[in-house]
């Protein structure tokens, strides 16, 4: 029998759709890097957040059991002792005596993820306190609490804005894994910024030594220019002013005044460094010009650049630098202060016990779906094909998932399954309409059925639309998977299935 | 098919003993229509279908505004149940943490209820508790204590009670503020508003004319409005994922009744009663199928997440209820609408 287009079609996105899950994940073996300690000499050696270990000094690294076996093993104590990591990055030397400051996690089974009620882990909602943020305040506030966490290299956590049906804003925070005990901390607590020279504290993070730092204006803030470099790569510099007080104004010339200066090829600039302390880590070192020296002044100008192999890349790098910096700067001069309004830790272990039991329910819907369509139908071809349509249409939503790389939460499952149910329903239509009252020809018949399902298609989209949007899209998920997998459905299977049903009929 | 059958003749005899006259119609049209389908019969099993219809048909002429009083009587009962449950409460429903504001524990492991209930009902008089059970052992494997309290406050009685410290590990904490999760109530019931608004106006671009379409958006009131009743009857707490639910049941529910309108409006070959009987026979099979997805849920409700419980739970009786409405409510409303415009 030659398929028609429509069943290709099908075929084609179920193919497609395997390849976006990427389900041979599951043989994989090893564990993934999920995060390095900054400035640690594991970090220093080249281990980085995302590489896959392989292996340890020659023995396989299975799962975790194996990884923390093989480095128990190895009794780290006053000696350095040397450990080779085979990674996805090649081989990886670490002389230390202390174990790798690293966390690992087990690699991906597929491209599918999880929501955090299912997986573990830790999420806040945070808003400012007594005060409606403006979504640039909310974005400005995500790049902070991103960088404070960078600061502390926490890896694999989510920071979105978000903004519900009222136009609040809020910043959701997501941590998979383990909860990290800090989180709500990290996230109350102001962040602390210092600016030092050698000892001496020249500012603090807060309008009452930075009044502002200058962004998004072109007249104080932006990219001097690009250049070459003589090995062939490009650099851009960039510049922007922060506004000083008037009294860290003068602490700063009274710091400065006693430094000697250094002059070099690049120009003359004070012997000790201006460095930057984010939660007391240092993030960054500035060179401070010989200009500014024991002056008094409220606008200082901080320069630096990055360079790229492309001329757009080095601009695009210098950029970001910039942003960076200017985050660092504001961080911890928040004009407010910030408030969890939600905070859940959800238990791990509780979410694979959910896990298992949604999959055991989804087996068991489509055992009684399948029973219940033989039953009625009594024809195995029918049967089969509005269980393969219903099958297909679960596939290919969470193909699209893993695709768009979207979080499985419960309610998301939940979409999915009773995306499963009206599915169903539009199948029987067709069949219904195709299989009786044959005063009329096959097609109108189809045609009919056609008009229902796109009727029904269309009302549940407009009833989960408002999901999207209203309490903070916390419920986002379960409208999504349920217009995804209604439109797959309209759009892919049910053709399809209208086509078989066509065959099966003639 | 058998009890139907059964019933169908069972009502046919009462009406041959009382209205003879009527009887004898039944039986003009009843050979009339073989005649007619006869030359199909043999080749598809669907033939059945029609006799039956013309059985139905005869009890449905004469009584369908009779049916309509049953969804009206339920409906006028759960809106004055609504408005009692309002005036006690303040509220349409009573709302869980997530919506109100407070906090959820969820303690792993087979903790007794009665053992720590004594202690945090002393201390937090508004505390609630909820078992989790394995779907394949049948043991319990958390049980969940909730409150309007701050997390820290019932964090540590629960600690406590229960002798250990709660880690990441064995517990799971959700908190709501409660200004939150007042917005979101709000929000959602807003969402739920704008949701029905959209239908309906998808219904009324579907159909173009007033009537049918008011009947469907009636319809899908009431499938609303009857398990809200129902789940306030039953004293649980709506979650956000429940009001969710809601939403996702007018959409869910609407679609036997669009598949009854069109099949009423938009095609002439058969009698009306009998275009309203095939509706039903292929719509209530869509709602079964549709309750075979939501009902093992509820059988092993005890091993779902929250959010999975009110899902299923608020679809399943919103099935049943969409059963009523428009096999009672809409099909007669239709039916109604069709004797007065004339369509046959």
């Amino acid at each position: 029998m030659k398929l028609g287009f429509r069943i290709w079609f099908l075929i084609i996105v179920l193919f497609l759709a395997s390849l976006a899950m990427a389900p041979w994940k599951s043989f994989d073996s090893g564990v993934v890097i999920k995060s390095v300690e900054l400035n640690s000499s594991a970090f220093e050696q080249g281990l980085r957040q995302g590489q896959i270990i392989k292996s340890i000094d020659g023995k396989e690294v299975k799962n975790l059991d194996d990884f923390s076996i093989i480095l128990e093993e190895k009794n780290y104590s006053q000696e350095k002792i040397k450990t080779i990591f085979l990674t996805s990055d090649g081989e990886i030397l670490l002389f230390s005596d202390k174990k790798p400051e690293i966390t690992v996690a087990l690699l991906p089974k597929s491209n599918l993820k999880t929501g955090l009620d299912l997986s573990g882990g830790s999420r806040a909602l945070v808003g400012a306190k007594d005060k409606e943020l403006s979504s640039t305040e909310i974005s400005e506030l995500v790049d902070i609490i991103s960088n404070r966490f960078n600061v502390y290299g926490i890896a694999d956590v989510v920071v979105l804005p978000i903004s519900d049906l009222r136009g609040n804003n809020f910043v959701l925070i997501e941590i998979a894994g383990a909860t990290p005990k800090d989180l709500k901390d990290l996230v109350s607590q102001q962040g602390k910024f210092e600016a030092k020279i050698g000892n001496e504290t020249a500012f603090i993070g807060g309008e009452k030594d930075i009044s502002s730092v200058c962004r998004n204006d072109a007249t104080c803030s932006g990219i001097d220019g690009c250049f070459q470099n003589e090995g062939g790569g490009y650099y851009c510099n960039f510049r922007f002013s922060v506004y000083l007080s008037q009294a860290a104004a003068e602490r700063h010339a009274e710091i400065t005044k006693d430094i000697p200066v250094n002059t070099s090829a690049q120009g003359s600039y004070l012997s000790q460094k201006l460095d930057l302390y984010l939660d007391d880590n240092l993030v960054d070192s500035l060179l401070i010009s010989e200009g500014l020296k024991g002056r008094v002044t409220t606008q200082i100008s901080i320069s630096g650049s990055d360079s790229g192999t492309t001329q757009q890349e080095a601009f695009k790098a210098a950029e970001s630098s910039m942003h960076n910096l200017q985050t660092i700067l504001i961080t911890g001069s928040l004009p407010y202060q910030l408030e969890i309004i939600k905070l859940d830790t959800l238990s791990p272990s509780l979410g694979k016990e959910f896990t298992k039991n949604i999959l055991l329910l989804g087996l068991i819907v489509f055992i009684v779906i399948s029973l219940i369509l033989f039953f009625k139908y009594r024809k195995i071809k029918i049967t089969l094909s509005v269980i393969l349509t219903m099958f297909s249409e679960a596939f290919i939503t969470l193909g699209i998932a893993a695709l768009i790389g979207w979080n499985l939460d419960a309610p998301s499952i939940a979409g999915i399954i009773a995306g499963m149910g009206t599915g169903v329903n539009d199948q029987i239509v067709i069949i219904d309409e195709a299989v009786s009252n044959k005063k009329i020809s096959l097609k109108e018949r189809i045609k009919r059925a056609l008009f229902i399902i796109l009727g029904a298609f269309f009302t549940i989209v407009a009833a989960m639309l408002p999901l999207f949007w209203a309490g903070a899209g916390m419920l986002k998920g379960f409208a999504l998977t349920t217009i995804i997998s209604v439109s797959v459905g309209i759009l892919i299977t049910r053709p399809a299935f209208a086509e078989i049903i066509r065959r099966i009929e003639e | 098919m058998e009890p139907e059958n059964k019933e169908a003749k069972k009502e046919e005899n009462i009406q041959d003993n009382k209205e003879k006259k009527e009887s004898h119609q039944i039986h003009a049209e009843k050979s009339e229509k073989t005649e007619a389908t006869a030359k199909e019969d043999h080749k598809k099993k669907e033939t059945l279908e029609p006799r039956e219809n013309r059985k139905f048909n005869f009890n449905y002429d004469k009584h369908y505004k009779k049916l309509l009083i049953i969804p009206i009587v339920l409906l006028v009962i759960s809106l004055v149940y609504i408005g009692i449950f309002y005036s006690k409460n303040n509220d349409i429903f009573h709302k869980d943490v997530s919506l109100s504001g407070g906090t959820s524990i969820t303690i792993q492991g087979d903790i007794s209820q009665e053992s720590i209930e004594p202690q945090l009902k002393q201390k937090f008089s508004d505390v609630s508790f909820t078992k989790l059970s394995d779907l394949t052992t049948g043991k319990q494997i958390a049980l969940i204590v909730e409150s309007s309290a701050s997390p820290e406050d019932l964090k540590s009685e629960v600690e406590s009670a229960i002798g250990y410290s709660l880690t990441d590990e064995n517990s799971t904490i959700e908190f709501t503020g409660s200004l939150l999760g007042q917005g979101f109530y709000k929000q959602l019931i807003l969402a739920l508003l704008l949701a029905f608004i959209f239908m309906s106006i998808v219904i009324f671009v579907l159909f173009r004319t007033f009537i049918p379409s008011i009947a469907v958006i009636f319809a899908a009131f009431a499938d609303i409005v009857m398990p809200l009743a129902f789940i306030d009857l039953l004293g649980i707490r709506i979650s956000a994922a429940g009001i969710a639910a809601f939403l996702m049941l007018i959409g869910y529910s609407v679609d036997t009744d669009i598949l009854l309108t069109s099949r009423a409006l938009k095609s002439h070959e058969d009698p009306i009663n009998t275009r309203i009987f095939r509706s039903f026979k292929t719509g209530s099979f869509m709602t079964l199928t549709a309750l075979a997805a939501v009902l093992p849920a509820l059988l092993l409700i005890t091993g779902l997440p929250n959010s999975f419980r009110q899902i299923f739970l608020i679809l399943a009786i919103g099935l049943v209820a969409d059963l009523i409405n428009t096999w009672l409510t809409n099909a007669s409303i239709i039916k109604w609408y069709c004797t007065k415009k004339g369509i046959k």
